[in-house]
């Protein structure tokens, strides 16, 4: 094999609206004229878009969050298209050169209805994802650090959920890829090579298996473009990740699903190819869908991801997966399946544990396999968000559907008993430092 | 100067060994035994002020406990003790228990920080930890000059008032408790580095520790099923429409409980899921997915079954932590009972 993906990166260090869009020396200039012209050959549920920008640790809360989304661009079409199978075949990507921003991320913001049409379901209706640039939940994100570029979008009204999903993605995509144009004719800051050809017989071999979350129009993820149901464990280059092969679709538990942005710069996988060729060999992603049905097909989907590892001769194997306790059921059965095997697993994961840590067991599935686990942070602890100076996405929160909804003023201070409406707090992907810690 | 009061044994605290073992409760208004070494340590910002002893023996006996309870508690009141510490108790059973408990029993009623010290597999660690901070001590008092002065640092640092930090930080036996913290790495990294720990057959503690469940022992099968009554309970959600109880979709504490009459069909005009874990749309379209009242009439006009309970109760299982969950059992439990109830089905999602 002979994948190699030039990574060209170029750092955005301050960000503002101006008349015409340009990067200079780590400032940009965003023209939100330019940007609408961008998207509005896309307009068919979405009405019209506006944008807000908000400034790393500022005094600011953003609410209604769906995605994130990294702004980043082939350098030319010879090696496919980033994002691909949105805007493009699904022309296999990961080799060639990619430009990327640093520093800027461009995010998605709209209280999508909740009305019975579109979201009719006990799970698939949109929740109100919640991200704090300072304060108690900052940490809880790699986004309090980044200058975000938040795009508000107003529905036309009485369209399905699934128009809606699909359009917003389409425009969220556009607008991070327009983004990046401004970088073609720039030198970079500087150029990161990716490739795990070489393979050192010394070292162990590791994967990662990234477990994706899938049950519907507003929990799904996206491979090459389309929704991954029915899926069977299939195996990625992680070149392929870093291009933009997989893509979030999640908008229901705020703690559980992996934005985008860390889809493509997914800290586990950054990690494994910042230790390869020194500490480890990475091998590859075997990628996989959880929430399957049955025990019968969670046990199908382990045995076929340990397969594939073996293929790999794995000898280690790092277990992530996106959603709540029945991922964490197929999670455990991969753990338990590849240990039998003989090949050795770590995994992350949030915990529950109640308010102090000491309530009822910490996971909600575990096998006696899974004696490295790391925690992510426990989900079932109160935190009180502090006033804020200033809300982008809306003036009130959206909470509690199912008891009739619960519509509380944005900027003011709230007590939540759980972290499950905060955006990322259940640290899937390992993003962010939280953790709980024993006393 | 802080003030900090010790408690020992009649070995320690230089009265004689186990021939002195069922010696009652007493004291010295100075430092006895390792007590010396600990204000040594503390360099003048805290001292022993009241050495408190009892023998190993008599203070493991409940009755002697009880009886002496409020005269320990006068002891260290009266001395005004910014902390109160105990042992290092080492792998010593008895004195391990006296340490802990009487630490226990003083941090409880006095509300004054407190900590002891011993090997961990002393059994007054199992019996303890969740009350007391107990740091790992050696397994002999060979290693005095090791575990004396990491439970005179703690000490010191509680009547400092500072916080007690991680238990694996500060080096004390888990409590059980857990706090949300921003660490040093992400869990990227950790994850990573755990692996490879493990790769590299380095030592590693799981950041999780797995907690067993109780097991439940299923009940003895029915014996004649067509004089049974049967009842229905699902978690899975399902409530009349618009959700008058205001059950939660995730995180439950409670259950309701809906008539299964005739008059009130389980249709999806009457009734929806509102589960915060699964699309409900199938469920909600046709709620005996849920609750199987059709399938359980048609085997009791067979004569199958002998009634059908005419409720069915209902919860959502999704977060629900096992306290909760235990607490919704016992609720379920005795609606089951007052209906006189010989058996339920209950589907899950």
């Amino acid at each position: 094999m002979n994948k190699v993906l030039k990574r060209y990166v170029y750092k955005v260090d301050s960000v503002e609206f101006g008349e015409k869009s340009k990067l200079e020396n780590g400032h940009l200039t965003i023209s939100k004229r330019e940007l609408q012209e961008a998207v509005q050959p896309l307009f068919e549920h979405v009405k019209s878009v506006d944008f807000e920008l908000v400034k790393p640790g500022s005094d600011t809360r953003i609410i209604h969050l769906l995605d994130t989304i990294l702004p980043m661009i082939k350098r030319t079409d010879e090696s496919g298209r980033v994002y691909s199978g949105f805007f493009s075949d699904p022309y296999m990507v990961g080799t060639g050169s990619t430009n990327v921003m640093s520093g800027l991320a461009v995010m998605e913001s709209c209280a999508l209805p909740w009305d019975e049409d579109s979201a009719s379901s006990g799970l698939l209706y949109p929740r109100d994802a919640i991200l704090d640039m300072q304060g108690p939940i900052a940490g809880m994100t790699p986004f309090s650090e980044t200058n975000n570029l938040v795009i508000l979008y107003e529905l036309e009204e009485g369209r399905s959920s699934a128009e809606y999903d699909d359009e917003i993605r389409y425009i969220g995509l556009r607008v991070a890829m327009t983004l990046a144009e401004l970088t073609l004719d720039l030198p970079a800051d500087y150029i990161e090579t990716y490739t795990i050809d070489e393979v050192d017989p010394e070292l162990p071999n590791v994967v990662l298996v990234w477990q994706c979350q899938n049950q519907g129009p507003y929990a799904n993820t996206l491979l090459y473009g389309v929704p991954i149901d029915d899926i069977v464990p299939t195996l990625l280059h992680p070149n392929e990740m870093l291009d933009g092969a997989v893509v979030s679709g999640n908008y229901v538990w705020p703690a559980f699903k992996v934005p985008t942005y860390n889809h493509v710069n997914h800290p586990i996988l950054l990690e494994l190819y910042r230790l390869h060729g020194l500490e480890l060999n990475f091998r590859g992603v075997i990628f996989c869908r959880s929430h399957n049905p049955t025990n019968w097909h969670k046990l199908r989907n382990a045995n076929m991801c340990v397969k594939i590892a073996e293929y790999l001769d794995a000898d280690g194997l790092i277990m992530a997966w996106e959603g709540g306790g029945n991922a964490a059921v197929d999670g455990m059965l991969t753990i338990q399946t590849a240990e039998k095997h003989g090949i050795k697993c770590s995994t992350i994961t949030f915990e529950f544990g109640g308010q102090d840590g000491s309530e009822g067991v910490l996971l909600v599935d575990d096998v006696p396999e899974a004696d490295a686990v790391i925690s992510g942070g426990s989900i079932e602890k109160a935190v009180t968000l502090p006033q804020v100076s200033r809300v982008v996405g809306g003036d009130v929160m959206r909470l509690n559907k199912e008891t009739g909804g619960f519509f509380p003023p944005a900027d003011e201070p709230i007590t939540f008993e759980q972290t499950i409406h905060f955006y990322m707090s259940g640290n899937q992907c390992g993003a962010s430092k939280l953790s709980a810690v024993e006393y | 100067m802080l003030k900090a009061v010790y408690y020992t044994n009649q070995f320690f605290a230089g009265l004689g060994g186990e021939e002195l073992a069922d010696i009652g409760l007493g004291m010295f208004d100075e430092p006895k035994g390792p007590a010396v070494g600990l204000t040594r340590q503390w360099k003048g910002e805290m001292e022993v002020v009241r050495t408190i002893y009892a023998g190993d023996n008599f203070i493991n006996i409940d009755e002697n406990f009880e009886a002496i309870g409020e005269e320990l508690l006068e002891m260290v009141k009266s001395a005004q003790p910014d902390v109160v510490l105990a042992g290092p108790a080492f792998n010593a059973g008895r004195y391990g228990v006296a340490c802990a408990k009487v630490m226990a029993f003083i941090g409880e009623e006095l509300g004054i920080p407190v900590v002891t010290s011993m090997w961990w597999e002393n059994p007054a660690v199992e019996m303890y930890r969740r009350r007391v901070p107990i740091m790992s001590s050696t397994e002999t008092a060979a290693g005095m000059r090791k575990s004396l002065p990491d439970l005179g640092k703690v000490a010191l640092s509680l009547a400092k008032g500072e916080p007690l930090g991680p238990a694996r930080k500060v080096g004390y036996f888990p409590t059980d408790k857990r706090k949300n913290e921003y660490v040093e790495k992400t869990g990227a990294e950790r994850v990573v580095k755990m692996l490879l720990q493990k790769l590299n057959d380095e030592p590693f503690i799981t950041e999780v520790p797995l907690r067993t469940l109780d097991r439940v022992i299923p009940a003895p099968p029915v014996v004649d099923l067509s004089v049974a009554k049967i009842a229905l309970i699902t978690v899975g959600g399902l409530v009349p429409k618009g959700n008058p109880d205001n059950l939660k979709q995730a995180f439950s504490v409670a259950h309701g409980k809906y008539e299964l009459t005739d008059s009130n069909p389980l249709t999806s005009d009457n009734f929806e899921s509102i589960h915060g874990g699964y699309d409900t749309t199938y469920a909600s379209a046709d709620p005996h997915r849920l609750v199987p009242h059709d399938a359980l009439r048609a085997l009791q006009q067979e004569g199958i079954v002998g009634s059908i309970y005419p409720y069915f109760l209902t919860t959502c299982g999704i977060g629900t932590n096992v306290e909760s969950s235990v607490n919704i059992g016992e609720a379920m439990l005795r609606d089951l009972r007052e209906g006189e109830v010989t058996a339920a089905i209950l589907t899950s999602t």
